[in-house]
């Protein structure tokens, strides 16, 4: 229950934190709100003999919109302000649902959105639709900064491309398409403070004709080692007319696509049918709500 | 005077109030809860909130290897060594047993020789923090070995011979009864309907938030321990302090600051409060000891696993006629509540029908999984679960509604049931009727969409106990009530407030029997040294074991106030009625005083008012004086009087992920006189909520070898106020005239209903009847595809 001795450092600007980050190597983790990395530390998963906050450095924080060019979602920004975001709400609905569903709001109020990626915890509710939005990441060190897109950022269960002396800093999400919309959904035995069992993103897009897709991204969270960017989807539905029949043969090749294990949480064939039922239902979801942009 | 609940029905016009005993003042209101504004603001002082002068810190060490092992070696030198520990402790240095239940006590502070589950203590250590304590029990190094953990009720009896759990039961039966009214065979050849089915419940804890937390200080000059503690009982916790530290009760004192729930789980001693007790001894300063979730999970003792076979016959009109019951209980590693439990379920088949003939074989099995003991509605929840939903069964096999076969059965007031016990008063036909009424079952049921579906389950529990197996028949409660010109009203009694409310109704019973206000009463519980007796809260026993104190205490006080006042005021004592902080004659006007000032006058002259009132349950066994012959039943399960209720749930069932939500829930409960109604609602609803925790989402889970799987709040799922539905608690009106001010019960017969209820609804919803808990979404859709694959059967549609 008790952490190890650690030393805490608090820096103010980017600068100190990658000369931190740089100095410290292995030896510090860092602290971007703690509601997983504190657990970590009082199961003893990890001691680290130092922590460095960067919660402190406004550079790293926040949430900027900027018409035609999209998104930048600062690395500390808490889920509670993803949340509640208007503007996120408006354009990347499937995220701000998701950030919702974190934990509890004691949770979401501590914890950040870089936090839930960096994690890299299978069922973590935010790099499902990050990844469906096409979210890159801004990896940042006192060297420059690297951009890879979020499902390569995230190689493992809890691993990350992260090398020594980095920070992951920023999301960049791509301004919408015109007519597209995002949603996300989880299942888990109950509706607050859960751990899903299976989480969904789907991103669809459509063409002018409000009945072809155009382009479409279904990510699964919670049945792979790291969130799940469906092939078979995209290949079935991209340029077809929606309709039902393709939304059962698109959840059944999502089906197809998700490793699930079993685990406390539930059965590899329980997730294998949440994978088509969710799958199912966000298409439907998704189609619907672009029709309507 | 707070405002009258809008629900109070009660008709208070057309007689003289010395004429009515219903006409109330204080019993009745909905008043806030006395301990409501410091637990709302977080100011409530919990045992582990409370710092000592020179109070350092225990932990204990835990067998996180195997679930059963004998213990070869505990080697405690490095964890000495470590700076900062002040004393360690191992269970050969306090092996006296300990148990709630005198006949089967099997405990020790901490293993002694062997461990029999998962996460038993083996040692603990004193030091002057927890984060020492924690290293120095890292630094215990316990040689085990390992034995074949049995982690089933049916193969523990199997392999008994090969592996003993308990040198003393060579059979891994902790014990066994058998419970035969009647002539159950010959009533089955008579039935015309006859079901038989097998359920079986899960392994759920209470959840209550506050973990378990001991302070314990003893004064090496005097030889004095005081323990502060959260706890339900703590009469018997002094008790087994006494036992185990071998000093005598006079010279150990027990308080409890707030306690945060209990739901049965702090109803016995708790390794905490032994080991903070030996350290402190040993040390000669007060050591904490606060358990974490997890030391929770592994030793609070929750609800039976009952693996149970049924069979119920009815007569050709839907009169049960026969009732054979045979329960087979996972008691876990230890003794604990199990031999109460176990006869408890087999009374429960008696009640709320009437049946004729009844036979239950009952048996607790020892296993190596966590020690089962009481939870809220013990022994009552896993019948009730079984027979409500057989009924529904055998309701459709006749054709008829559920409520009409339960209408039919439900019994009356002044029941003898043939095992003897005794119901001087019950409404449940009116909870029935209202919950009905009120939720439009009989339009609902069977005719809603496929996925939707309404369920009907009735229940009942005991209202305080007749606990035959306590060591003597003192009262059972003691309540001492004093009256002065500096504090006004205080009750003094040893009861537990663990957040159920009962200093909240004492103060109104007082109040209401000294005919003053609740808000002039104070209430002192909680303590052994300044209270008067009083056996602990469980058993739903308080309200009216205290109400029964209370009254009779009042007696006494109110003669000597209306001594005085006849004096005073120049007329009949006996004319004399004391209500509403007045006193005055029933029949002429112009005779009246006030309280305040006769008490002053008394105190003036005579001094301080004191008296004490006492409780003991009624016996319904005993030596017939004629005949000479003992008079058997009605032993364990019997109670002065009983609560009943009913409920109705709305459930929806998302047939394509197996989640069943609760959507509306109607109840209907018969508590008798509801001392404050919006205290009975909190805890109807509560009840609810907790079996509903049980029936869809709890269980506690374990590895092949017994090791917990989920011992945190992550995934052990309670429901969240997310899942919580549409709430209508109805409380039918109700008047016991045998109980004190009319009280029954409510805090657990309300949980009773909930399993049947929501699996009846699930069948009426999808079709499919589940005769195990908790009903998870595998279940279900597991279910639906054999349902679907057996309608499909040879393709022609005729179920084949």
């Amino acid at each position: 229950m008790f952490m190890n001795n650690f030393e805490y450092f608090a820096p103010k600007t980017p600068g100190e934190a990658f000369e931190l980050v740089g100095r410290l190597g292995k030896k510090a983790k860092i602290l971007a709100g703690g509601t997983d990395l504190v657990i970590l530390m009082k199961d003893k998963i990890v001691s680290p003999e130092c922590l460095i906050d960067i919660t402190n450095i406004e550079e790293f924080e926040g949430i900027k919109y900027e018409p035609g060019k999209g998104m930048v979602i600062g690395a500390t920004t808490k889920n509670s302000e993803v949340q509640y975001s208007e503007i996120v709400k408006e354009k990347y609905y499937a995220l701000a649902y998701a950030a919702g569903e974190i934990g509890s709001s004691q949770v979401r109020h501590m914890g950040t959105i870089g936090g839930n990626s960096c994690n890299a915890s299978p069922s973590g509710e935010t790099p499902t639709p990050l990844v469906a939005l096409g979210a890159k990441v801004i990896v940042s060190s006192a060297a420059g900064d690297r951009e890879m897109p979020l499902e390569d950022f995230i190689t493992g269960v809890r691993r990350i491309d992260l090398k020594e002396g980095e920070i992951l800093t920023k999301f960049v999400l791509p301004e919408p398409a015109p007519k597209s919309a995002s949603r996300y959904a989880y299942m888990g035995a109950r509706d607050a403070n859960e751990i899903d069992c299976v989480n969904m993103a789907v991103n669809i897009e459509l063409e002018a004709d409000n009945q072809t897709v155009k382009s479409v991204r279904l990510v699964m969270g919670s049945v792979f080692v790291r969130p799940l960017v469906s092939a078979a989807v995209p290949a079935l539905l991209n340029g077809k007319k929606f309709s039902d029949e393709l939304v059962e043969k698109a959840a059944e090749a999502a089906q197809g696509e998700a490793k699930p294990i079993t685990d406390i949480r539930a059965s590899e064939e329980y997730r294998h049918t949440i994978v088509g039922v969710l799958a199912r239902r966000l298409l439907k979801e998704a189609f619907a709500a672009a029709q309507e942009v | 005077m707070g405002a009258w609940d809008q629900r109070e029905n009660y008709v208070r016009e057309g007689k003289p109030s010395y004429l009515d005993e219903r006409r109330f003042t204080q019993v009745g209101r909905s008043v806030p809860r006395i301990d409501g504004p410091a637990k709302a603001k977080g100011e409530a002082v919990y045992t582990a909130d409370m710092v000592l002068p020179g109070m350092v810190y225990g932990k204990i060490k835990r067998c996180k290897e195997y679930a059963h092992a004998n213990i070869k070696k505990i080697d405690c030198s490095k964890a000495l060594a470590l700076p900062g520990v002040l004393a360690v402790l191992t269970g050969d240095e306090a092996p006296n047993k300990w148990g709630i239940v005198p006949a089967s006590a099997n405990e020790t502070a901490l293993a002694v020789g062997k461990v029999r589950f998962y996460g038993e203590g083996v040692a603990a250590v004193a030091a002057i923090d927890e984060e020492t304590a924690e290293a120095a029990c890292d630094l215990i190094e316990v040689e085990y070995e390992p034995l074949p953990a049995l982690l089933d009720p049916f193969e523990s009896m199997a392999r008994a011979g090969e592996v003993n759990i308990h040198e003393n039961a060579p059979d891994n039966i902790l014990h066994k009864g058998d419970q035969i009214y009647g002539d159950v065979d010959k009533a089955f050849e008579k039935c015309e309907y006859i079901l038989e089915k097998e359920f079986k419940t899960g392994r759920p804890q209470h959840g209550y938030i506050e973990p378990m937390s001991a302070v314990a200080s003893y004064d090496t000059q005097n030889g004095l321990l005081h323990l502060w503690a959260s706890s339900q009982v703590p009469h018997y916790l002094h008790r087994q302090m006494s036992i185990v530290l071998e000093m005598p009760m006079s010279k150990i004192r027990v308080t409890l600051p707030a306690v945060g729930g209990g739901f049965g789980g702090k109803g016995e001693a708790a390794a905490s409060e032994f080991v903070a007790c030996l350290l402190s001894r040993k040390i000669g300063r007060p050591v904490k000891v606060t358990f974490e979730r997890a030391d929770v999970f592994y030793t609070s003792k929750g609800r039976h696993p009952c693996y149970m076979k049924w069979k119920i016959g009815l007569d050709k009109d839907g009169y049960i006629q026969a009732v054979d019951f045979d329960n087979t209980m996972d008691k876990g590693a230890y003794a604990g509540w199990g031999v109460v439990v176990m006869f408890y379920t087999a009374s429960m088949v008696h009640l709320p029908y009437k049946v004729p003939n009844a036979r239950s074989l009952v048996r607790n099995v020892y296993t190596n999984l966590p020690t089962t003991g009481a939870m809220r509605g013990l022994g009552g929840v896993q019948p009730r679960f079984a027979m409500e939903c057989m009924l529904d069964e055998l309701a459709e096999m006749m054709g008829i509604s559920p409520y009409e076969l339960k209408m039919k059965n439900a019994i009356d007031s002044g029941y003898t049931a043939i095992n003897n016990m005794y119901v001087p008063h019950t409404e449940y036909k009116k909870c029935l009727q209202t919950a009905v009424e009120k939720s439009g079952y009989l339009e609902k049921h069977g005719k809603l969409p496929f996925g939707k579906g309404i369920g009907l389950a009735g229940g009942y529990y005991i209202s305080g106990t007749a606990y035959t197996l306590y060591q003597s028949y003192k009262p059972h409660t003691s309540v001492t009530l004093k009256v002065d010109t500096e504090g006004g009203v205080t009750v003094l009694c040893a009861a537990a407030e663990i957040g159920q409310g009962c200093n909240t109704v004492m103060a109104q019973m007082a109040a209401e029997a000294l005919g003053v206000h609740y808000e002039d009463v104070h209430v002192q519980t909680g303590d052994t040294e300044i209270g008067s007796f009083d056996l602990g809260s469980f058993a739903s026993r308080l309200t009216y074991a205290s109400g029964y104190a209370i009254n009779e205490a009042a007696r006494e006080i109110n003669f000597k106030l209306r001594e005085m006042a006849g004096g005073l005021l120049g007329c009949r004592a006996d004319h004399l009625e004391i209500k509403d902080r007045m006193i005055y004659s029933m029949f002429e006007p112009k005779f009246k005083i006030e309280w305040a000032t006769v008490v002053q006058k008394y105190v003036n002259s005579v001094g301080a008012l004191s008296a004490v009132g006492h409780f003991s349950p009624p016996r319904r066994k005993g030596i017939d004086i004629i005949t000479g012959n003992r008079i058997q039943g009605a032993n364990i399960g019997h109670s002065p009087t009983f609560g009943f209720s009913c409920q109705i749930h709305e459930v929806e069932v998302d047939v394509e992920t197996g989640r069943v939500y609760v959507k509306k829930v109607t109840e209907a409960g018969d508590c008798g006189t509801a001392v404050n109604p919006m205290s009975v609602d909190g805890q109807v609803e509560g009840s609810i909520m907790f079996n509903m925790g049980a029936c869809l989402y709890e269980d506690m889970k374990f590895d092949a070898k017994g090791k917990h799987l989920n011992p945190n709040f992550h995934d052990y799922k309670c429901p969240t106020f997310m899942e919580m539905p549409d709430m209508d608690t109805n409380i039918v009106d109700s008047y016991d005239p045998t109980a004190p001010f009319g009280v029954k019960e409510t805090g657990e017969g309300a949980v009773q209903p909930t399993f049947p209820a929501i699996t009846n609804a699930i069948y009426d919803a999808i079709g499919v009847r589940f005769y195990q808990v908790p009903i998870t979404p595998e279940m279900i859709l597991k279910a639906l595809k054999e349902k679907k694959e057996k309608e499909a059967g040879c393709g022609c549609g005729c179920g084949a």
